[in-house]
């Protein structure tokens, strides 16, 4: 079983709402502990996130696309971050998870630096490492409607940009669309096996090339002309 | 990297340390008569005391050190597992070893225990350097120079040391030639791993770009792929400072970098060369060479984790790392 995300690139438009979903619920969460804010409402705000949004431009005017893109943890299937942890604090669970127990973490950052992907934050007010935990005290809960059985960042994506499910499974959803669409680990080279998979954009559509803007601007100045030479 | 004090005083001190007392234990074995009792056994000590106060120091850099017991739990795959483990074990070592020496008995048992003291410090040395060596994120450390470094500075700045307490208790101390070459081979690797992770260096091509990191580097994919373009960072997504940021964002600026790196060279390599050179003499200034070498290493420690660039900052915006 390799439980994990998709992530379409394509859609996603950077609300930031699974980020903020992922604090709400894992804010009290027993696996994690509470996941600290530092001075909320001083003048710097900062704190523990497991889920982060950030913002790319690919390509020069006057095909620039913009990629919204999120991150937490990919759940790796040979994953650094538990190898190196001396205390045994980080595991991987047989269902792909890979998570850590807060009563062993003595807080060295060593699975920090050894993560490529920054999904793992220290919490400096406990002192020990907080990552991503697929919200494993959601997706298990049968008090839950089925549906409602997965992680809060699916649940709180406005453009079903987040699908969760079993890519060991050919025939899953997330397995199918993955296949479909070409989606990719990231940074494959370092080895890791990421399970989280993200679906590419698709092509853009050129706003302007080139000729199109001369044209454009050849007819611009002709309507702008005309009814001053008509007049 | 951010450069955190603690960690550069653990590697440099309990790594002259560690050279010491490898030094010592392998003059004993090869050498016996070539230092007077109470240098060795006071030498041996003082290692054991800078072993000490570096993994003193590296505990205050943990954020939870009430779970520090805990770190011998992963000695299979943990190279910072092996290291507590090795480093704990060289205390109950070097500790017999040194009575055997200031007691001046031993025989055979005194040979074994000096072998047992020299592979235990080699294997805490080794070990501190591969937590290093083994992070693929970071370019800079995952290189074989790495451990070298380690390895040959740890025993240049023990040969100091040696070398001070040598000069205060017997006049001018032996092997001269061979601490002076030990220096210079420190210093070339040292060289060689500046020249190799560097701007200009062998492994700087290989390094990641930030149109990899998110997948953008064979274009945009899909129907009718988009060529292969450049991207930037247009928002990093949070207002203020991260765990993240505050871990990896930190940016060294090329002159306090060149500063840096000639104070390594000078205090470092250079004045405890000279002093060398010019026959060990005067164990004040023996101890004037020792600790000026120390200096020079906590400068190249420094830089060691302020040059390093961890592959989260493409995610941050960089556009190699």
């Amino acid at each position: 079983m390799k439980l994990g995300l998709v992530i379409d690139l394509d859609t996603c438009v950077g609300c930031h709402a699974c980020a903020t979903a992922c604090k709400e619920w894992n804010a009290s969460s027993r696996v994690s502990g509470s996941l600290s804010d530092y001075e909320p409402f001083g003048a710097e705000p900062s704190g523990v996130w497991f889920n982060r949004v950030r913002h790319y431009e690919v390509g020069e005017y006057p095909q620039p696309k913009t990629i919204n893109f999120p991150m937490s943890c990919l759940h790796c299937e040979d994953a650094d971050c538990v190898s190196v942890c001396p205390t045994g604090a980080s595991y991987k669970r047989e269902d792909g998870i890979v998570l850590v127990d807060q009563d062993k973490c003595m807080g060295c950052n060593l699975c920090a630096w050894a993560c490529p992907y920054g999904a793992r934050e220290l919490d400096a007010a406990t002192g020990t490492m907080k990552k991503c935990t697929l919200c494993v005290d959601r997706i298990y809960d049968t008090m839950l409607a089925p549906e409602d059985r997965q992680p809060a960042c699916v649940l709180a994506c406005p453009t079903h940009a987040r699908l969760f499910g079993d890519l060991d499974d050919p025939d899953s959803e997330v397995s199918q669309v993955t296949a479909e669409r070409g989606g990719f680990g990231l940074l494959s080279e370092l080895g890791y096996r990421p399970v989280n998979r993200y679906l590419p954009p698709r092509q853009p559509k050129a706003v302007l090339s080139d000729e199109d803007a001369r044209a454009l601007l050849d007819r611009g100045l002709a309507s702008l002309a005309s009814p001053l030479i008509r007049r | 990297m951010k450069p955190a004090f603690s960690i550069v005083f653990f590697t440099v001190s309990s790594g002259a340390g560690l050279g010491l007392l490898a030094l010592i234990a392998l003059a004993d074995l090869f050498a016996p008569d070539a230092f007077v009792p109470r240098a060795e056994w006071r030498g041996a000590l003082l290692g054991l005391v800078l072993v000490a106060a570096g993994l003193a120091s590296s505990v205050l850099h943990l954020a939870k050190p009430g779970n520090a017991w805990r770190s011998f739990a992963r000695f299979r795959s943990s190279w910072l597992s092996r290291e507590a483990v090795f480093a704990a074990a060289l205390f109950p070592i070097a500790g017999i070893y040194i009575a055997l020496v200031a007691a001046q008995t031993g025989g055979g048992w005194r040979a074994f225990f000096a072998i047992a003291t020299s592979l235990t410090a080699w294997a805490v040395l080794f070990c501190t350097s591969m937590i290093y060596a083994s992070l693929k994120p970071i370019r800079q450390w995952r290189t074989a120079w790495t451990p070298v470094n380690y390895v040959l500075l740890g025993h240049w700045s023990g040969a100091l040391f040696l070398a001070a307490i040598a000069a205060a208790y017997a006049g001018a101390p032996p092997f001269l030639l061979a601490g002076f070459l030990l220096g210079l081979g420190a210093l070339a690797t040292k060289l060689a791993y500046w020249h190799s992770t560097g701007e200009r260096g062998a492994a700087a091509g290989k390094a990641p770009t930030l149109e990899r990191a998110i997948g953008v580097d064979k274009g945009v994919h899909g129907a009718g792929a988009m060529t292969a373009a450049r991207a930037r960072l247009l928002d990093v997504g949070h207002s203020h400072g991260t765990f993240l940021t505050d871990e990896f964002g930190f940016v060294l600026a090329r002159r306090h970098a060149r500063v840096l790196r000639g104070a390594a060279l000078l205090l470092g390599f250079a004045l405890p060369l000279a002093w060398l050179a010019a026959g060990a003499s005067r164990w004040q200034l023996g101890v004037a060479a020792a600790a000026c070498g120390m200096i020079g290493l906590l400068a190249e420690r420094w830089l060691f984790f302020a040059e390093a660039r961890h592959t989260v900052r493409l995610y941050h915006g960089d556009p190699r790392t």
